[in-house]
């Protein structure tokens, strides 16, 4: 019989055993139990989304008549706004191919937009990530930019069979490239540390020392699109504090993000494609 | 051994998914749940080690795979729980679910600080990172001492219904 205190260390001795033989496990063999471990939660997951999708439904189906008429009018007023809009982009689409053709420039890379729904929001204060109800299924890659109504969401993290999960614009460790709005000068984002209660922010390094703003006159702050990750002009969000840095060549001040971004059920990706050139 | 494991980790995957659902409305308020210790004690209070230790280990590979995180974490951070909680639970009335729900808010606190460490990244301000990750731990904790009598019992009629009950090994130790 083994001594009482040999026996009393058998749990940790075990638990130094199993960590040595989990170092030598193969990556690849990790990276399998990964996968399959997520895709057995996906469905769960996924069918929670559709039954809060069903709720909504029927939440909205309890809506008066009257109610349905006054939205349908003002969706009708938006949808006569975007035609203008189309028309106008069109002409403007048709010039720049004019002008590229007459100067032999190379055609920019492209991106398909697609829709996806939001399955599951995870907003801790280590990382800040949503996942969404399509993934390879649907041509999902990896890297591929996410936006919304309100400008830049993030990039996809992590893509499986039917789901995908991005890596959100305020989670803490996301750099993306920016410009202040109006100006050329690349200024580097990164999300920051989200305080309870409170919308999500983020901090801009390398600020050019003749910007100025204040939360009274806060500046926007846009994708540079430099980096080729992000189209150019993108929202990220609004520079409301910008102070110099401790080597006085650049600013460095805090971003104010849109606050629905912790209220997200569906997003767009900007899935890449080849220049037509290329195809 | 295998049957009770698979009971456990059916019942793991409930608890993950019912507090994915919570966090998911959480977000607005940017609070985020986290009840590590809940997946870890009862396994570790009432039953055999491997069933035990095996049950703690594989709900931590299942919170790992969702998460941005080198795969198995938490998964041995669990089982570190589980190893502590497993030696020193000859001393409490371990049958008592009050005893049960205050071992879980001890490993949950004990686990959310050791995750804190790992996770916070130096590039990014410590100090407000933990002034978020306080507040999270203490709904986490609220939240988890509401739930915990519930998922006890969870576990325990699981393991009845399917044959297993954990009288029948209860009191020995490997």
């Amino acid at each position: 019989m083994l001594p009482q205190r040999f026996d009393q260390a058998k749990p940790f001795l075990t638990l130094g055993l199993a960590l040595l033989a989990w170092l030598v496990v193969p990556t690849a063999i990790k990276r399998m139990a990964r996968v399959s471990f997520f895709e057995l939660q996906a469905p769960l997951e996924t069918t929670a989304s559709y039954v809060r999708d069903l709720q909504e439904f029927w939440s909205l189906k309890t809506r008066s008549k009257n109610e349905l008429i006054e939205a349908g009018r003002d969706l009708a007023r938006l949808n006569a706004a975007y035609e203008v809009r189309l028309q106008r982009d069109s002409a403007l689409r048709n010039e720049l191919e004019r002008l590229e053709r007459v100067l032999k420039l190379p055609t920019p890379a492209g991106y398909r937009s697609e829709p996806a729904r939001v399955v599951r929001r995870d907003f801790t204060s280590w990382w800040q990530q949503i996942v969404i109800r399509k993934g390879r299924n649907y041509g999902i890659t990896e890297g591929s930019p996410v936006i919304y109504a309100g400008g830049v969401v993030g990039r996809i993290r992590e893509v499986y069979a039917y789901t995908a999960v991005v890596e959100l614009v305020s989670s803490p460790g996301v750099r993306i490239a920016a410009t202040a709005e109006g100006d050329t000068r690349p200024i580097s984002y990164q999300g920051g540390v989200n305080p309870t209660y409170g919308p999500a922010v983020g901090t801009v390094e390398y600020v050019p020392l003749d910007v100025f703003v204040s939360a009274a006159t806060p500046r926007r702050l846009v994708t540079s699109g430099l980096g080729g990750v992000f189209p150019p002009n993108l929202t990220i969000g609004y520079m409301t504090r910008v102070e110099p840095s401790s080597d006085g060549l650049f600013k460095s001040g805090d971003v104010k993000l849109d606050a629905s971004l912790s209220t997200l059920d569906e997003v767009t990706v900007l899935v890449p494609e080849p220049p037509p050139s290329a195809r | 051994m295998k049957r009770r494991v698979l009971i456990l980790f059916a019942a793991s995957v409930l608890l993950a998914l019912l507090l994915g659902l919570l966090n998911h409305y959480l977000a607005i308020w940017q609070v985020h749940v986290w009840c590590g210790g809940l997946f870890v004690a009862f396994a570790a209070l009432r039953l055999d080690y491997r069933t035990g230790a095996l049950a703690a280990f594989v709900a931590g590979l299942l919170l790992d795979a969702g998460e941005p995180v080198a795969f198995g974490t938490q998964g041995f951070l669990f089982l570190a729980a589980h190893a502590v909680v497993f030696t020193v639970r000859a001393r409490a009335p371990r049958e008592e679910t009050i005893i049960g729900v205050v071992v879980a808010l001890l490993a949950n606190l004990g686990l959310f600080l050791a995750l804190g460490f790992l996770r916070i990244s130096p590039v990014v301000e410590p100090a407000q990172a933990w002034l978020r990750g306080f507040a999270d731990l203490l709904v986490s904790q609220i939240v988890l001492a509401l739930i915990g009598p519930w998922f006890f019992s969870l576990q325990a009629r699981l393991l009845e219904m399917t044959g297993t009950h954990r009288r029948n090994f209860a009191r020995r130790a490997f």
